[in-house]
């Protein structure tokens, strides 16, 4: 029992550590703009198999196909993954101009929906070169099981707890030291102010879409070799990395880390009692924390001007 | 007489609708007719959650779920009669409407069209994976299908039966859009605390919003269970919630809309069902530019080519002016003598943070009297304001009006027991008609309920026509006779102060809170403003105002409190408190060589 609950951890940190990631996404861009991506499983979707193909191409390949697990080096899975990054960080530009930029200060909610067309267009587009079916990708540190306390864990598990959380120390670090970080602080708390203050706007908004999408690609790579990449994993996992930066409080980044950490622990926990009520539990513990708790458990309340 | 018009236009429409059915028996037409008039149905109600109460659901496939899996396990399983059957469909839906409304009172905007998408995520994950009740992508076979007169219905009959669903629905929904419930539904969307504080409870409107819209989609989904008599999980999906949600969209806000979109889009989807791939793209591509192109949808487009005038905007004022007489009594009828105390505050405190705009305050309202408000720049007399009508909740102390406590009461509430007041930055639902707002106003005072109006009786009627002579003698009152068709939001500044005031008015307040009534009104407004404050004090109804004004403040006040750094610092006939050191020194330091030139200062400047 205690090996089966210490497997049933590190897997859930692993799948957190990938909610935290996308969540992190959202945190940037709606401290910026208030605004986000709805579409962002289709961008982690995206990630994914842009990331196959790379790793195809290296390896001589067509961009479809099936690789084998020798194919796959952690050099290749670096260039994979700095290709991902780069065409990502280009569909973040995209995704800010075709369907945030025009819609931004409108009433109604227009970005919610146009965001969630481009989501729906990606999709489609990516259902139209690689087809329904899942691709395997093997993990560059192979799939032999290690043991750890008598618990068996991927080895891909682990290097996707450790990129992300380097990532997140990383993004931690950036915008708590640097002057880059504190622009994006500025802009977050005031953009007028920030105008006013020399800060262009513009480009620490578009930086804030780049790295939601790169984010948002990188936990596609991350997560492929556990579960293979499929184009419709996109919708779910994006609403649990958003149940997390709700949980966790959507304003403040270390609560979008803490909050992935947390359901991915509590879906591997549920996961191990009840397989099939994964899903309602994360539900009901949203309608939880939104009762008791509507800013996340790190975030600030805001107090409303009347 | 419009009435009799809108009725004859649909009764021909459906017996064109229903005539195609006689001409053809073409099983695909018939088919696409169906499917048009079960999304029609899905988006009507739909639109009273999204265009009416604004509260955007990405979901709805799971409400649908609710109605299709209720009718195909209540027949299958349980051998229900399919009407009953049916009939339950739609109740179970809507039981699950208040499900999905609950988190809709906490979280707004993104937040909750992602926990919607949630909700249909989970319905989506239930009936695919619980296999021993739902049968999964299996599904459910041997649903039985509605009767007419012990025969299953046939294609023919299934469509005449959604039309004639979708006529009862079109009716109902805009008899109780064009009263007293579409005009809550949108305060709600445009501007809720404006909304609560004229009395509307927002909870209560969104959850009917929700509970409305599910059950219309829960009908819709056991109607295709019970056509195909057969269900899976495969129904079931994002984009099913998606495409609900283009309908109304595209379609766009109107009881007409939902129409529109039902008609294009089903006709689209059916033409562009050899290529499901591109089915979805264009779905995609649909949300992102129908959005460029046509914000208000087809509905929107059409209005801005044949802009209509409403009835009552027609409707002269000159001649069928009421006499203001039979109003105003009304509106002093509930005042009480002069001199009592209406309401007391005690040990009122609120901090936020080290910030403390309420400190310890005890103030006592005498009925009868205009009481002022003032101090300098962050005193805490908006926040004061503002814990009065029931916004803020205090920290501590003890709020008592006329004679009960109201602390901790819902805003709306408050509002009903005789206290209204305005806002010092505007909040008038400002895509609605000067008159539509005065209306809101008088929400409370409509007694007719949900069900008279859904079935367009008699009594909403004349309820619906009393509100809209009060609402056009309380414009005259104050002189916006002439603007009642206007849009709210288009009118100059002094004028939007004083449809607020209206709209306050309306709610028959004993007490009425006035935030700043003057502030940006040119001199001679505020002489008119005087006199308005005057006259409706002469009405009976006591009056507590916000003004920084002091000529103002001098001239039509009984009692002045005077507020700084939240505390009370002195209260008084006015000219007590003009010349009172502390009050002085409150707005212009303590500098003693300017001490004997302020009170002059005071007197006529604006402070």
């Amino acid at each position: 029992m205690a090996v089966s609950i210490l497997q049933a951890m590190f897997s859930g940190l692993a799948l957190g550590s990938i909610y935290a990631l996308v969540a992190l996404g959202f945190n940037i861009t709606h401290n910026t703009t208030k605004t986000f991506n709805f579409g962002q499983g289709e961008f982690l979707v995206a990630g994914a198999f842009i990331a196959v193909s790379v790793l195809l191409l290296l390896a001589g390949h067509d961009f479809k196909g099936s690789l084998q697990q020798a194919e796959v080096t952690l050099a290749r899975y670096g260039l994979s993954l700095i290709a991902t990054v780069v065409i990502m960080g280009l569909l973040g530009v995209v995704v800010y101009y075709a369907a945030i930029r025009p819609f931004i200060g409108q009433g109604g909610l227009a970005w919610v929906m146009s965001t969630i067309g481009f989501g729906i267009i990606i999709q489609n587009i990516a259902l139209a070169i690689w087809g329904p079916s899942p691709m395997v990708m093997p993990s560059p540190l192979g799939s032999e099981v290690l043991r750890i306390g008598g618990a068996g864990v991927l080895p891909q598990e682990i290097l996707v707890l450790c990129v992300s959380i380097a990532l997140m120390l990383c993004l931690d670090v950036v915008m708590r030291k640097t002057r880059l970080g504190k622009a994006v602080r500025a802009v977050a708390q005031s953009s007028s102010a920030a105008t006013l203050m020399g800060i262009n706007v513009t480009a620490i908004v578009v930086l804030a879409f780049v790295v939601s999408a790169s984010l948002a690609g990188i936990a596609g790579l991350l997560i492929a070799p556990i579960t293979t990449a499929s184009v419709f994993m996109g919708l779910t996992l994006a609403l649990k990395a958003f149940s997390s930066a709700i949980v966790g409080g959507l304003s403040n980044p270390r609560g979008c880390m803490l909050g992935g950490f947390l359901l991915g622990l509590i879906e591997a926990m549920v996961g191990l009692w009840h397989a099939e009520l994964r899903e309602i539990s994360i539900f009901l513990l949203i309608i939880f924390v939104l009762v008791l708790k509507p800013e996340g458990l790190l975030g600030q309340r805001v107090v409303e001007k009347v | 007489m419009r009435q009799y018009k809108h009725l004859f236009g649909v009764v021909a429409f459906a017996a064109l609708v229903g005539l195609i059915p006689v001409i053809t028996d073409n099983g695909f037409y018939l088919k696409v007719l169906f499917l048009i008039g079960v999304n029609y149905l899905a988006a009507a109600g739909l639109n009273v959650l999204v265009g009416y109460a604004g509260q955007k659901s990405l979901g709805h496939a799971g409400l649908f779920a609710v109605g299709a899996y209720t009718a195909a396990l209540f027949t299958a399983k349980l051998g229900w009669n399919p009407w009953l059957a049916f009939a339950a469909a739609g109740a179970m839906a809507g039981l699950f409407g208040v499900v999905i409304a609950l988190p809709a009172l906490r979280v707004r905007g993104p937040a909750l069209a992602m926990v919607t998408i949630g909700f249909g995520v989970v319905v989506e994950k239930v009936v695919s994976e619980w296999q021993d009740v739902f049968a999964g992508q299996q599904g459910i076979y041997g649903v039985l299908p509605l009767t007419f007169a012990g025969q299953p219905l046939d294609a023919r009959q299934w469509v005449w039966l959604v039309l004639a669903l979708g006529v009862a629905a079109h009716l109902m929904l805009r008899f109780l859009l064009r009263g007293k419930y579409g005009r809550a539904f949108m305060a709600v969307n445009t501007a809720e605390v404006a909304a609560e504080s004229v009395g509307v409870s927002v909870y209560k409107y969104k959850v009917l919003a929700f509970v409305i819209s599910a059950v219309t989609c829960g009908f819709a989904g056991a109607l295709i269970t019970q056509q195909n008599q057969y269900i899976n999980s495969d129904f079931i999906t994002f984009n099913l919630s998606v495409f609900f949600l283009l309908i109304v969209l595209f379609g766009g806000r109107s009881v007409y809309g939902p129409l529109l979109g039902a008609v294009v889009l089903t006709l689209l989807d059916a033409f562009l069902a050899r290529w499901p791939g591109l089915q979805h793209f264009t779905y995609g591509a649909l949300l992102l530019f129908a959005l460029y192109a046509m914000p208000n949808g087809l509905s929107g487009a059409f209005a801005a080519l044949f802009r209509r005038i409403r009835w009552y905007e027609r409707r002269a004022v000159g001649p069928e002016r009421a006499p203001i007489g039979a109003w105003q009594s009304q509106a002093s009828g509930e005042a009480l003598a002069g001199g009592e105390v209406l309401l007391r505050t005690q040990g009122l405190y609120k901090a936020y943070g080290g910030v403390v705009p309420t400190n310890n305050l005890d103030i006592e309202i005498q009925s009868g009297h205009v009481h002022s408000l003032i101090g300098p720049n962050g005193a805490g007399k908006t926040t004061l304001l503002n814990i009065l009508s029931g916004i803020v909740p205090p920290s501590k102390g003890s709020i008592e009006f006329r004679g009960k406590s109201i602390v901790g009461q819902p805003v709306y509430r408050i509002c009903n027991l005789g206290l209204g007041r305005t806002f010092q930055n505007l909040k008038l639902f400002a895509d609605m008609s000067v008159i539509d707002n005065v209306k809101v106003g008088l929400h409370q005072h409509i007694r007719t309920g949900f069900w008279a109006y859904l079935l367009g009786l008699p009594a909403a009627a004349r309820d619906e026509a009393r509100a809209t002579e009060q609402a056009l003698q309380i414009l005259q009152f104050l002189g916006l006779q002439e603007h009642a068709r206007a849009l709210a939001g288009s009118l100059p500044y002094g004028l939007q102060r004083r449809v607020e005031l209206a709209r306050a008015l309306a709610t028959r307040p004993t007490l009425l809170l006035l935030d700043e009534p003057a502030a940006g009104l040119n001199p001679q407004e505020t002489a008119q403003l005087v006199e308005v404050i005057r006259s409706i004090r002469d009405l009976g109804i006591t009056i507590l105002l916000i003004e920084h004004h002091m000529d103002l403040v001098m001239a039509i006040s009984d009692h002045v409190i005077v507020l700084d750094y939240g505390e009370k610092i002195a209260e008084g006939a006015p000219l007590a408190v003009q010349g009172n050191p502390r009050v002085i020194a409150a707005y212009l330091g303590t500098d003693d060589e300017e001490e004997d030139a302020a009170p002059a200062a005071l007197g006529e400047s604006h402070v």
